[in-house]
This record gives C-alpha cells, structure tokens and sequence, in this order.
C-alpha cells in the first residue's frame, strides 16, 4: 500500500516537474498539475488542415476504444440474437430496454423507433467515455468540450431534422412563432424562441462537461494535497475522500449519461409536438 | 482559457467516431434487440392470449360437462322414479290380483260346498224315505197303498224335519 502511493507519488511527481513548467503562468504548482491531468494532450502527432490540428488526443483514443469496446460487446451479445438472453447479452439488453421505456417511449411514443439508435448510442457511448476516466490512465473524453459540444450539436441537429420531418421546413420554422400572440410580441417571442433553442443544446454540453471535470478537478485536488504537505504520511486522508469521490463518479456518470439522454429526448419530442 | 475552447481536431474526431459508432452500433446492435424486442413482446402476448382463449375454451368445456353431467343425473333419477312408481303398480295389481283371485276361489268353493251339501242332503232324504219305507214294510207287514205311502213320507219327513 505504501510503496504503491510513493510510486503513485513519484509517478505524479514528475507530472508536478511538468507542472513546474506551467506554473510560472500560473502562479501555483497544483494548478499545473490539475490542468495536465484534464487536458487533452497529443498521443499521435497528426498535421494540422486547416488550422485543425488532427492529432489524436488521449480523449480521442479513449474514444476509440470505448467504441470498439461498444462494438465488440454488441456484436459478441447479438451476433445471434436469441428470443431469452443471456449473461452479456442480458445485461446489455436490460440497460437498452431501461432506456427504450423509460426514457425513449414516454418522450417519444410512437416516433420512438426513429430516433432510438440515436438516443442508444449516446447513452452507452456517454457512459462509458464517463467511467473510462475511472479506470487508471484513462481518460474522460467527455471531460473534454469539444467532445460534449459535438454530442450536442448532434442532439441540434436530430432535433431541427425531427422537427422538419414531423413539420416541413416552413412548417417548423412557424413551431418558433408560436400562435395565438399579439403582432408586436411576436418581435420579442420569435428571438426568445430561437434563443432558447439553442441554449438549452448550450446547456446539454457544459452539463456534460462541467459534470465529468468537476470530479476530476476534486479528485487531482485532493490528490495534491499529498504533494502540497510534501509528506505521504498525510495521504490517508485525501486517499479516504478521494475514494468517496471516485464512487460518487461512477454515480455521476451513469446519471449524466441518462440526463444527457433523456434531455434529448425531451428536445426531440419538443420539436415534434403538435400545436408548438 | 485552453480548457473552455473546443478544439478543432476533438471536434473532428468525435464527430467521425460518433458516426462511426451510431452506424455500426445501429447494425450490430440497436436493430436486432430493437426486433428481438419486438419479437419477443409479439410473442408474448400471442402467448398470453391464446392461454386466455384456452382458459376460456377450458371453462366452456367444464360448464358444457357440468351441464351433461347435471342432465344425466337428473335422467338418472327421473329413470328411478319412475321405475319405482311402475313397480309399485306392479306390485298393487299384483296384490290386487291375487286377493281377488283368492275370493274368487273362496266363492267357488263356497259354492262347491253349497252344492255338496244340498246334494248330501237330497241323498239323506231319499235315504230316509227308504228306509222309513223299510221300516213301515216290516212293520205293517204289507206293501201299502200310494196314499198311504204319501201320508207316511210326509210325516216322516216332518219328523226329520224336526230332527233337522
């Protein structure tokens, strides 16, 4: 236990050492070593097109691999799907048919088979880029904005391509001045309307994201105490809350994977009811 | 501030591995349970109703039985009465038969000894004529004559009368 922490220790040590680097900008060692922990930082060095810099993150290969995670355990469950599952296949057929009941059919009803590919995918793609920064050296892809703001903007979109089908294009342009309101108010109404669009997919990424760093942060924080007292024998007590913290994680992170999910649902089936 | 810019190249790359993921996990994934899904719930309430149309058809079958066996039993006991009430008929005829039988043979003889006894007595008569005939022969020694026959048979016969 011991020699694990003060390997822990020296491990991050150096991390610190890096961190020493970034902290002449930013004044404090902790912060340093905090930011290079959540940061994205290159794996592979890619060109940049563009101005976009390809190179694919320590996010973008946890990414990765939770998807081939996904794809495997899917196609390794259902390969021959069967009338009564079992073992892999069930467990996984327990977390679609929660989702397919209780989050898609009561948004969605009878729409629900249109957009519940969709809906799945988030969730379980969510899920476990949430508990992959759990597992040691992974990292929370979805700690990171530019993933979160994509998963919203594709909710964005499933929700204007929800809307135009269900409506028509002109038809769900006239869903964002709703009837029944005075002309003039309609110049206030209309701006409201599309404002509030698109905060709440505004809203959907920094949930997400805010959710995922906020327990990494206080995980490295309390991790550094170790390092700020200069001494492991304090490490007992960050160690005991930083294991609460890790716990409550796996909490969050199924529970932001649904709130994410549902959310969409909701905007889905906002944008396809009748009589906006 | 760094942490708070989406990168362009994160973007990038979730977007094509999202795409990646949705099309492949909607292949290998979300189709098959979503028909299993749908298969099974199909099934289940084929199941559940073909055991309520067999319920139903079972409590048809027992209510049918329950019938049958009812008018049976009632067949049965309509059989037993009447039976009973045909062997008492029998058996009242029977008796009735028998006891008029019975007087029948009583009277005939009844009449039987009516007609003996008539008889035995016609035979004492005619007995007691010739003997009291005898009698008068041997006595007076000499036949008489028809009247006196007559006189003589008539007072015997009163004598006999009173013996009677």
């Amino acid at each position: 236990m011991i020699t694990q922490i003060v390997e822990h220790a020296s491990e991050h040590g150096e991390a610190v050492q890096q961190a020493a680097e970034h902290a002449a900008e930013h004044g404090e060692s902790g912060v340093g070593f905090i930011m290079h922990h959540i940061m994205a930082h290159p794996v592979i060095k890619l060109p940049t097109v563009y101005g976009i810099d390809l190179s694919v993150t320590n996010h973008v290969l946890w990414m990765w691999i939770v998807s081939a995670l996904l794809i495997l355990g899917f196609y390794v469950a259902f390969r021959k799907p069967k009338l009564v599952p079992h073992g892999l296949a069930n467990a996984l057929e327990s977390l679609v048919v929660f989702i397919r009941d209780d989050v898609i059919m009561p948004n969605l009803g009878h729409e629900a088979r249109a957009y519940a590919p969709y809906l799945l995918t988030a969730f379980f793609f969510i899920m476990l880029c949430n508990l992959a920064g759990l597992v040691p050296y992974g990292a929370t892809a979805t700690g990171n904005i530019g993933v979160t703001a994509t998963l919203a903007l594709f909710t964005f979109f499933v929700v204007q391509i929800a809307g135009v089908r269900k409506h028509g294009f002109l038809g769900y342009l006239s869903t964002f001045s709703p009837p029944g309101i005075p002309f003039l108010l309609k110049f206030i109404m209309i701006p409201v309307e599309v404002i509030s669009m698109i905060t709440k997919h505004f809203a959907l990424a920094i949930r997400l994201f805010a959710n995922m760093i906020a327990g990494h942060i206080t995980i490295l924080a309390l991790l550094s105490v170790i390092f700020l007292f200069k001494n492991w024998l304090v490490s007992p007590f960050p160690l005991a809350i930083i294991l609460f913290s890790a716990i409550l994680e796996v909490l969050i992170s199924l529970i932001q994977a649904y709130v994410f999910t549902i959310l969409s649902a909701v905007f889905i089936s906002a944008s396809v009811a009748e009589g906006h | 501030m760094e942490l708070m810019t989406p990168a362009g190249g994160t973007i990038f790359w979730t977007t094509l591995t999202f795409l990646l993921l949705l099309f492949a996990l909607t292949k290998v994934g979300w189709k098959p349970i979503l028909s299993m899904l749908d298969e099974r719930e199909k099934k289940l309430k084929e199941s559940l109703e073909l055991a309520e149309q067999a319920k139903i058809a079972s409590q048809k079958t027992l209510a049918e039985q329950n019938q049958l066996l009812e008018t049976a039993r009632r067949e049965a006991q309509e059989i037993l009465a009447r039976n009973r009430k045909a062997a008492e008929a029998t058996k009242e005829e029977i008796i009735k038969k028998a006891s008029s039988e019975a007087e029948q043979l009583i009277a005939k003889a009844r009449r039987e000894i009516d007609l003996s006894r008539d008889k035995a007595i016609e035979e004492i008569r005619d007995l007691a004529v010739e003997l009291s005939m005898n009698a008068t022969a041997k006595l007076v020694g000499k036949s008489l004559d028809a009247g006196d026959h007559q006189s003589l048979i008539d007072e015997s016969l009163k004598k006999l009368g009173e013996l009677n």
